[in-house]
């Protein structure tokens, strides 16, 4: 290939120019760190007469896991949420992996996906799944019930959980002063708006989720985010028992330009929803699109809510300043393709605060910024092969309805639905098999082919 | 602080359809027009959830006794386009036994059948159902059938590109130098205008190629970017 020069990236901040040359990133390697040296704060000062604090601004599964770690640490923690009861909306599905590392009960889980369904726009339907192991599944989980057991969790580890609305911080001018955090405190009292509370802390983590105002405080940035609409749907019984354990993935122009139509079971509904970035407006007609590929399955039913929720596509340009990251979905760590966030933001979550602990030495020294930037640093060089697989999945396969027919055939073949399943429940990109990776490509490009081509066909007629 | 994300206001006028118990009647893709909106009873609207912003929650309860689908949705059934039906679609796959031409397969027939069910879906699309699940692979149509329908036409228009640049670039850098084509063949210089020839040809077949293609490098990496954009702050400090 011949060589491209990039021009160098001003950042997604309006920055001063500098000299600096981006690596070219192929997608198999890791991101390249320029010289970034990581000094490890031995030369903050001790703390005397008292542990570090640390504010966790959101109750979710970031702040939950952040919250519990830091607190097991040793570090004063203080989780602020607004809402203890909130049924979040959400797909409400997390990998195997999640179950093991979090320590999760299996009684939280409310049912075990093992089947998937595909459904091509042609409505040609594939079932994956056939290469799982017994024990592997994929957990569907209500929110509240996930989200209630990670803060009581860390409310045991000696977290103080208060209910309240974060409203804003105050920086601080020294090297090491404290910052001061503004909430309201609603004490339990529904519709009051509570008594104004501040305190003071050496460190926040913002885990407060999309519309995060930790990260307006420090001048995060933006980023893209899908809309994701869901409706809650009581179907018949009979009908119920095929969504036993089954989950149905829509793809199609009808359904989502850019995002898929699905169907996945709860405890004792199924909730059918789309997505899409670029044209939010057309939401309505898509989920309508949606109802309508699945009607069959769920006819008879009754909706009993409906709900919408934004999707971060990307991080945002600053997840961290100073002694304030940003964890979780305030931070932007949902994958492509899949829109996949709660391991995602319960792994960031404790991965933040077990850099915290390290840095302050279980609690005793302060912390500063280059202690943060290493759970960045952790983050992305574990999670960024994860990232990027979905990203270029999403960019080849979703991008026109013969890229989608090509998805779904590829998907019938079982190495595919092994690779698919390894590295969903597991979270790790596995190599494989080279030989069986050059089949794949290669019927991978033999099937875009082949639908494109019917697709020029169509064009003409 | 809700500004930005309240999308749905919960006075939406959302007519939202149970769905008829009846036999598989036909909901037309847009009921938004039958469906009278007095039909819809809005229980408790919930306001309180919008806290933040992000999640706007509208609890309905269905009237489904009164005035049952009975009726407006008859009158719809026939409106409505049938589902795809054609002769040669046997149980969700194209038969090839009807597809025979001279005792073997009449791929291009098949190709065709295939393009037309796929328009016809993309125009109006289909419940998909488990009864009749749809099996068609596009792989059964075998390689040769692909390339002699698609690949060699556009093959010759790109080799007939080829050849009249080749000729006239050889016919032109022979005049300006008198250097022959053999001689031009050993040229280093000669050698690698001959790859831009063909890469050229190879990748710009239209004229929204050249677009497409700047395009196509910058997505290669945008996603890289905007995830080192967190990293450039520290380097400026």
């Amino acid at each position: 290939m011949a060589s491209i020069t990039l021009k160098s990236f001003i950042g997604l901040r309006q920055s001063s120019l500098e000299n600096h040359h981006s690596t070219i990133t192929l997608p198999s390697k890791p991101l390249q760190y320029l010289r970034h040296n990581i000094i490890a704060s031995k030369s903050s000062p001790k703390i005397t007469g008292r542990n570090l604090r640390v504010a966790v601004i959101g109750g979710g599964p970031a702040g939950g896991a952040a919250a519990e770690t830091l607190a097991k640490g040793g570090v004063e923690t203080i989780l602020i949420e607004r809402k203890m009861d909130n049924a979040k909306p959400c797909g409400g599905a997390i990998p195997l992996c999640m179950v093991g590392e979090f320590d999760l009960p299996l009684d939280i889980i409310d049912r075990r996906v093992t089947k998937m369904k595909m459904i091509s726009p042609s409505n040609v339907a594939v079932d994956i799944g056939r290469t799982l192991k017994p024990h592997e599944y994929i957990g569907m989980v209500r929110r509240e019930v996930l989200d209630a057991y990670l803060r009581d969790r860390a409310r045991d580890a000696g977290a103080t959980i208060v209910n309240g609305l974060f409203v804003k911080m105050d920086k601080p001018f020294d090297k090491y002063a404290p910052y001061v955090i503004h909430y309201n405190a609603y004490d339990g009292k529904a519709g009051s708006t509570g008594t104004k509370m501040t305190m003071e802390v050496d460190a926040i983590i913002g885990a407060d989720g999309a519309n995060s105002r930790v990260a307006k405080s420090i001048d995060a940035g933006d980023y893209e985010y899908a809309i994701a609409f869901q409706e809650r749907i009581k179907i018949p019984d009979d009908k119920m028992v095929y969504y036993e354990n089954l989950a149905e993935m829509y793809v199609g122009d009808d359904v989502s330009p850019d995002f898929y139509g699905w169907v996945f079971p709860k405890c004792d509904h199924v909730a059918v929803g789309t997505g899409t970035v670029t044209h939010k407006p057309d939401i309505k007609k898509f989920q309508l699109a949606t109802r309508l590929r699945a009607r069959d399955k769920i006819q008879g039913g009754k909706i009993i809510r409906v709900e919408a929720h934004p999707i971060p596509e990307h991080p945002r340009p600053r997840r961290l300043s100073n002694r304030v990251a940003l964890v979780g979905d305030a931070a932007g760590y949902v994958t492509k393709c899949s829109g996949e966030g709660i391991y995602f933001a319960a792994k960031s979550g404790r991965m933040c605060a077990e850099a915290i602990v390290a840095g302050s030495e279980n609690g005793t020294r302060m912390v500063d910024e280059s202690d943060l930037r290493n759970y960045l640093q952790k983050w992305d060089k574990t999670y960024w092969p994860t990232y990027k697989v979905l990203d270029i999945l999403q960019k080849v396969f979703y991008r026109s309805n013969p890229a989608r027919e090509a998805f779904v055939e590829m998907c019938a073949d079982e190495y595919v639905q092994k690779m698919t399943f390894d590295s969903y429940l597991y979270k790790t990109v596995v190599p494989g098999n080279p030989l069986d990776d050059l089949k794949l490509a290669v019927n991978t490009i033999g099937s875009l082919v082949r639908a494109n081509a019917l697709r020029n066909e169509m064009a003409k007629i | 602080m809700t500004s930005s994300m309240a999308f749905f206001s919960s006075t939406t006028p959302t007519n939202l359809p149970s769905f008829s118990p009846s036999s598989k009647t036909h909901f037309p893709i847009n009921p938004l027009l039958s469906l009278k909106p007095q039909r819809q009873v809005f229980g408790s609207v919930r306001a309180t959830e919008n806290g933040s912003g992000a999640a706007v929650v509208v609890e309905e309860k269905k009237d489904s006794t009164e005035e049952g689908n009975g009726a407006p949705v008859k009158a719809d059934v026939a409106e409505l386009g049938a589902k795809f039906e054609d002769p040669k679609w046997v149980s969700g796959t194209w038969d090839l036994k009807q597809f025979q031409k001279d005792g073997a397969t009449d791929w291009d027939a098949v190709i065709d059948a295939e393009v037309k069910r796929r328009k016809w879906l993309e125009d109006n699309p289909e419940s998909s159902n488990n009864d009749f699940p749809v099996v068609f692979d596009t792989s059964i149509i075998p390689w040769w059938a692909w390339m002699k329908r698609f690949h060699l036409p556009e093959a010759e228009l790109l080799n007939g590109r080829a050849a009249m640049v080749g000729f006239f670039m050889a016919y032109f850098v022979d005049s300006l130098t008198g250097v022959g084509l053999v001689d031009q063949m050993g040229n280093f210089f000669c050698k690698t205008l001959l790859f831009v020839a063909v890469a050229g040809v190879l990748l710009i077949r239209k004229n929204e190629d050249i677009d497409n293609l700047k395009k196509l490098i910058d997505e290669t990496t945008f996603y890289d970017k905007q995830w080192q954009a967190t990293w450039q702050d520290e380097k400026k400090e």
